[in-house]
């Protein structure tokens, strides 16, 4: 039986992908309750608020406004995101009725999808071969799974348009010509950069720098410049009426983009720095690995001879498609070195996007090697395919360890997921109180804080003071006007169900006592699996 | 590579089967709605709208799951403030899937 080529590529990039998501999914196969640090929790609260408010908004609920009232610069107290992104995490979460499997399975799709587009783009640009390479050693980029882990959740999805864009774009120039032309890739172009901005609009920034090398290159090559004023006024058209749909997000991407940066001591010279691919890793202890800037611990040390092979054969061959990821190259850097213009915001970010360019470079080395030499057609043959073979066990041993394991232990210990008592209080205060009212959990220390990140969340309810406040020292100086602001107005939670995880039994009986001394005779709304909810009523 | 045309709805069929039980093995049946939701909410009219142009097989794929994850939600958002979210959602799929099959009877006529 023959079988069709074009099915057993499908299935094979079918396979590829798969693998992918069941690598990204591990964190939450067997324990699906959410996980992340800050940012997770206001990507996944977004979405799960509408789904279950069965309403979208345009001002932020209380317990959303506390947070993040102030960060849209343009409108405050309205979401400093576009909507889309988390609305999609909505719309998912209410297709499948439940809160926390659909938004997560939705966010792997989203942040893998740079493994679609980068395939597509490849595949259609150098062939089947290198794009399902790639794909198959982004699966396990350590600089897309981390991010992803720490909850930088829109940022991950909106890079998988960058390559698309400039695909568009590649389209559009290649076919044009005054007789004919293709507009229809200036259109999807279009669409495409005002989704991009929904989703992220420092990536949109990248896009556009890419779009702006791409379109230079290539009009210095072809000396042609692409100039239909009807194909423009409706790619614009396009653009602008999408753009306006969200007037207080696109307001607060405008005043964030021309607004004063913080400013930053110089570090370095600018030569030094120019010379440099990524930040300095010791201006961002504390809030991101060492090794996240790290080439080897990365995108180990093996890819690095095909790496500068590829971009060789680039730099010498300069077709259009060589061009292609070229300029793409030269827009991370610029982007990359936004700092010496005075943009510092989130540069460690952009660095995040490094693999999507460099593996497909570095498959366009593994597989053009043999080009240099002089060989039978049938041994370049098998050889390409033997150059293949070292490709994928090269990245099972050095890639593929690194990140099953980041990836399967990812948030597993008790210490940062919520239990089911405290999804179970959760589920009681969303349902049982009001939206304005504030809740305070009293007495977890330090370690288990996440968690009640987590609860305030889960619960939709305001939570501006958690806790610590029995062991942190900050809260010995205004102890009076903690108890008279929240200790009197809130609903007071007494979480007892962590007890087993602490080492420190002393906090314990504080808090016990704490409890007895400021709660006997007053409302008990909640008891169970060791967590009370107390109404405070004054006599 | 270029995908097989989408009017093969044996393969499509199996693609689609394929991907939902692998979902439902590794993350349960609400694992495997979402995929199904991400396939008939963002990808399914975005396909149809972009299957009256003049694109390849993986070009429509691929750009109506792109352009789809934008679109969608931004309709739904808007008809959200004034319905209820989960009717919001029904409608927009309807308007967009209509939107599809107008767009084919006029360039089919205009063709």
């Amino acid at each position: 039986m023959k079988i069709n080529k074009k099915y057993l590529e499908v299935f094979i990039f079918l396979i590829v992908y798969l693998f992918a998501l069941y690598m990204w999914t591990l964190p939450f196969q067997d324990n699906k309750v959410p996980y992340g640090e800050w940012d997770a929790i206001s990507h996944w609260e977004l979405g799960d608020f509408i789904a279950q408010r069965d309403r979208t908004f345009v001002n932020l609920p209380p317990f959303l406004d506390y947070s993040y009232g102030p960060d849209n610069r343009f409108k405050p107290h309205t979401l400093w995101y576009h909507p889309p992104f988390h609305t999609d995490f909505a719309i998912i979460s209410a297709f499948s009725n439940d809160r926390m499997a659909p938004i997560y399975i939705t966010n792997a799709i989203f942040a893998s999808a740079i493994l679609i587009s980068v395939f597509f783009v490849i595949n259609r640009l150098f062939g089947f071969l290198p794009g399902i390479l790639s794909a198959f050693v982004l699966t396990f980029s350590m600089r897309d799974i981390l991010p992803y882990l720490w909850g930088q959740w829109p940022e991950r999805f909106a890079y998988a348009f960058i390559p698309l864009i400039l695909y568009c774009f590649y389209m559009y120039y290649t076919t044009y010509s005054k007789e004919k032309s293709k507009p229809i890739y200036l259109y999807i172009m279009s669409l495409l950069l005002a989704v991009n901005v929904f989703i992220h609009p420092m990536v949109f920034f990248h896009s556009l720098v890419g779009i702006f090398v791409f379109g230079l290159v290539l009009i210095i090559k072809h000396k042609k410049i692409p100039l239909n004023f009807r194909h423009i006024g409706i790619f614009l058209l396009i653009f602008i009426l999408l753009f306006a749909v969200f007037p207080y997000q696109s307001g607060n991407v405008i005043v964030s983009f021309f607004g004063s940066s913080t400013p930053e001591d110089k570090k370095y010279s600018p030569l030094s720095r120019l010379l440099q691919w990524s930040p300095n890793p010791k201006d961002f202890v504390g809030s991101v690995p060492e090794s996240y800037f790290s080439f080897k611990d990365m995108h180990g040390l093996w890819t690095l001879p095909f790496l500068l092979i590829g971009l060789l054969i680039l730099v010498v061959r300069r077709e259009n498609r060589d061009i292609f990821l070229l300029a793409w190259l030269i827009s991370l850097y610029l982007v990359l070195h936004r700092d010496l213009i005075g943009k510092f915001m989130f540069l460690h970010r952009s660095l995040s996007a490094s693999a999507h360019i460099f593996v497909p470079i570095t498959m366009v080395g593994v597989l053009s090697i043999f080009s240099f030499f002089k060989i039978l057609k049938v041994s370049k043959s098998l050889l390409k395919y033997g150059a293949v073979i070292l490709v994928v066990a090269l990245t099972l041993v050095y890639n593929f360890p690194a990140a099953q394991s980041t990836l399967d232990k990812a948030y597993d210990s008790p210490f940062i997921r919520i239990n089911s008592a405290q999804v179970e209080v959760s589920e009681w205060l969303k349902d049982n109180i009001d939206e304005d009212d504030n809740v305070s959990v009293i007495g977890p220390p330090p370690e288990i804080m996440q968690k009640v990140w987590w609860m305030a969340s889960y619960s939709h309810r305001t939570s501006h003071y958690f806790e610590g406040f029995l062991t942190w020292g900050t809260f010995e100086e205004n102890r009076d006007e903690v108890i008279r602001y929240h200790i009197l107005n809130d609903y007071i939670v007494f979480d007892y169900s962590d007890i087993a995880l602490l080492s420190d039994r002393s906090l314990v009986e504080r808090w016990s006592t704490f409890e007895e001394q400021n709660f006997a005779g007053h409302t008990l709304l909640y008891n169970k699996d060791n967590i009370r909810v107390y109404k405070y009523e004054l006599s | 590579m270029n995908f097989p045309k989408i009017e093969n709805i044996g393969f499509i069929g199996i693609i689609i089967a394929v991907i939902l039980v692998f979902f439902f093995f590794i993350l349960g049946f609400s694992g495997m709605m979402s995929v199904l939701g991400i396939i008939l909410l963002f990808m399914v009219p975005f396909y149809l709208i972009l299957d009256n142009f003049d694109l390849s097989q993986d070009e429509k794929i691929v750009f109506s799951f792109f352009i789809g994850v934008g679109i969608f939600p931004a309709i739904t958002y808007w008809l959200g403030m004034l319905i209820s979210f989960r009717i919001a959602i029904l409608i927009t799929f309807v308007i967009l899937i209509v939107v599809g099959f107008v767009m084919r009877k006029v360039w089919k006529k205009n063709s």
